[in-house]
């Protein structure tokens, strides 16, 4: 029965990260774009406003729920939930050190690629249930931005996972570094196996799986709908898209999601591509620091220190860059990203054959 | 009773449960997300059964893909549409509905039979697999064989539906495209 309850305390553990995550990542978001736009952000609750988000925490959860009268109350009620399950479910599968999984699954990859699909269904029940002319509109962009660009990504995705040879996100993460059972090369030319640190990582494997990275990173914001992709939630176009009508908790629900996505996708990005759990300090010498920093607990430290890296860049693009247009979306996914992905897998299956 | 056991009645459960509320509802939005209800009842069956990679495939093919394209249809056709749908009368046993109770009781009675006559424990083609050692471990490494399989001896199939799909595709591309575009 230990068994059950570990997994269980597990579940609540991962619960209980994704719930901190978000807290800091609100108010790491407030204070980034703040710096960006050369304001001083929160500063009023606490020391440079630190308790900004408990007390916007408090105040949601006193909120009364309202359903508006017209809407589809089960549907809408359901909806918050399932957009958060969607994503939450996604955290299954994705390693955290050396031995350190939720649940190791042979298919671990192509799991957390299909259970992200949900979120979209809880959007369009969302926008549905809502029963508001903006929240459909909302919802059906999102959908089909969602859709689209999932394409690219799972291109780019198969370029690795054809380079790594197992959809294991746990042996994903043990090639990247000075763990790997097989030979790893610095763009298949120079031996960095013992090695190890940021020359092992996917990245710098084979010189396509850079622009792969990229790609995957662009369809990323895309499937979280962040900025420059947020034509889902357009505040000047459609108040707040699919999430218009929820109030309070439910509010709560649907931004835990969105910030919980962002995590995950940026930790998908950091296992496939930035090494997952491995150091980037390589062994230089008889300083063995790749062997040093390698281990259950360094592992945590160094794929959430790359995680949030990601999300960084994600706040830093949000709060750099214009919103596209419904049409340069499109074009973007079909006309660029698309192609190019196709063509990352080619050069992956080649360089699978011949170079390494 | 083991978890395996509990676990299989529940998602059988589930799944027929959610398929009859799909079948009798009344609110042609709500089934078709009953509908996503009855699909992961069903993957969690291919679980028990141990084919995940089928269950995975599923729930990528018809929650990713399907569901949200037959939603899209709905949003796009309007409520007034919806409406009439809703108001058709529900009788249960009527002239219009003699065919598809008369198809589905000639299913019933087949799946029955298949159910009944097929004895499932002792398959002679099984047995043989058994003697002769040609069975797949459990072991993780299914998906290899699925690869290896789809590019060797199912290649022909696999290929004549990946042409299937590009004259889809095409085919959609085509009938999308705007009357006279070439005028502008």
């Amino acid at each position: 029965m230990n068994f059950y309850l570990t997994y269980f305390i597990v579940a609540a553990g991962l619960f209980g990260f994704v719930a901190l995550f978000t807290m800091f990542g609100v108010y790491a978001e407030r204070k980034v774009s703040a710096f960006i736009q050369n304001r001083l952000g929160p500063m009023e609750t606490g020391k440079y406003g630190s308790l900004q988000v408990l007390a916007d925490m408090i105040k949601m959860a006193q909120k009364e729920i309202i359903i508006p009268a017209a809407a589809d109350k089960v549907l809408f009620i359901a909806a918050p939930v399932i957009i958060f399950i969607g994503v939450y479910l996604g955290f299954v599968a994705l390693p955290w050190g050396p031995g350190l999984i939720p649940a190791n699954i042979n298919i671990g990859l192509y799991y957390v690629f299909a259970i992200i699909s949900i979120e979209t269904l809880g959007i369009l029940m969302a926008g549905w249930g809502s029963n508001n002319k903006y929240s459909i509109l909302g919802a059906m962009r999102s959908a089909a931005q969602i859709i689209s660009y999932e394409i690219p990504a799972g291109f780019s995705i198969i370029a690795v996972v054809m380079v790594a040879q197992t959809l294991n996100l746990q042996d994903i993460a043990m090639q990247q570094g000075v763990l790997s059972a097989e030979q790893v090369k610095f763009f298949g030319l120079w031996d960095v196996t013992h090695i190890g640190g940021i020359l092992s990582w996917n990245v710098f494997k084979a010189p396509h799986l850079l622009v792969a990275f990229v790609i995957y990173f662009i369809a990323s914001l895309a499937e979280s709908n962040r900025a420059p992709f947020d034509i889902p939630e357009a505040e000047s176009e459609l108040v707040a898209g699919f999430h218009t009508e929820f109030t309070g908790l439910q509010f709560a629900l649907v931004f835990l999601a969105e910030y919980s996505m962002m995590f995950l996708v940026s930790m998908i990005g950091v296992v496939l591509f930035l090494g997952a759990w491995n150091t980037p300090l390589p062994n230089i010498g008889a300083a063995k620091l790749a062997n040093w920093t390698t281990g259950a607990g360094w592992g945590i430290i160094w794929i959430l220190l790359k995680s949030l890296g990601l999300v960084g860049v994600q706040m830093w693009i949000r709060w750099t860059l214009p919103r596209l247009r419904v049409d340069q979306l499109m074009n973007l996914c079909w006309k660029v990203l698309t192609p190019l992905a196709f063509l990352c897998m080619l050069i992956s299956g080649v360089w699978r054959l011949w170079v390494m | 009773m083991t978890m395996v056991k509990i676990l299989f009645y529940v998602m059988a459960f589930v799944t027929l449960g959610s398929a009859l509320v799909v079948a009798a509802g009344k609110n042609l939005v709500r089934s078709i997300f009953m509908f996503f209800v009855t699909l992961f009842g069903l993957a969690g069956l291919y679980v028990l059964a141990l084919a995940d990679f089928v269950a995975v495939t599923q729930v990528v093919i018809y929650v990713g893909g399907i569901l949200v394209l037959i939603l899209f249809a709905f949003m796009l056709s309007g409520k007034e549409a919806l409406d009439k749908i809703e108001e058709q009368s529900s009788k249960f046993i009527s002239l219009k509905n003699a065919p598809a109770l008369f198809l589905a009781a000639l299913f019933v009675v087949i799946m029955l039979n298949v159910v009944f006559k097929a004895q499932v424990d002792s398959l002679p083609w099984i047995k043989v697999a058994v003697e002769t050692h040609n069975v797949m471990p459990v072991d993780g490494t299914a998906i290899n064989e699925i690869g290896v399989n789809l590019m060797t001896r199912y290649l022909l199939p696999f290929e004549v539906i990946s042409i299937l799909l590009m004259v889809a595709l095409i085919g959609a591309a085509h009938l999308s495209r705007r009357e006279g575009a070439n005028q502008t």
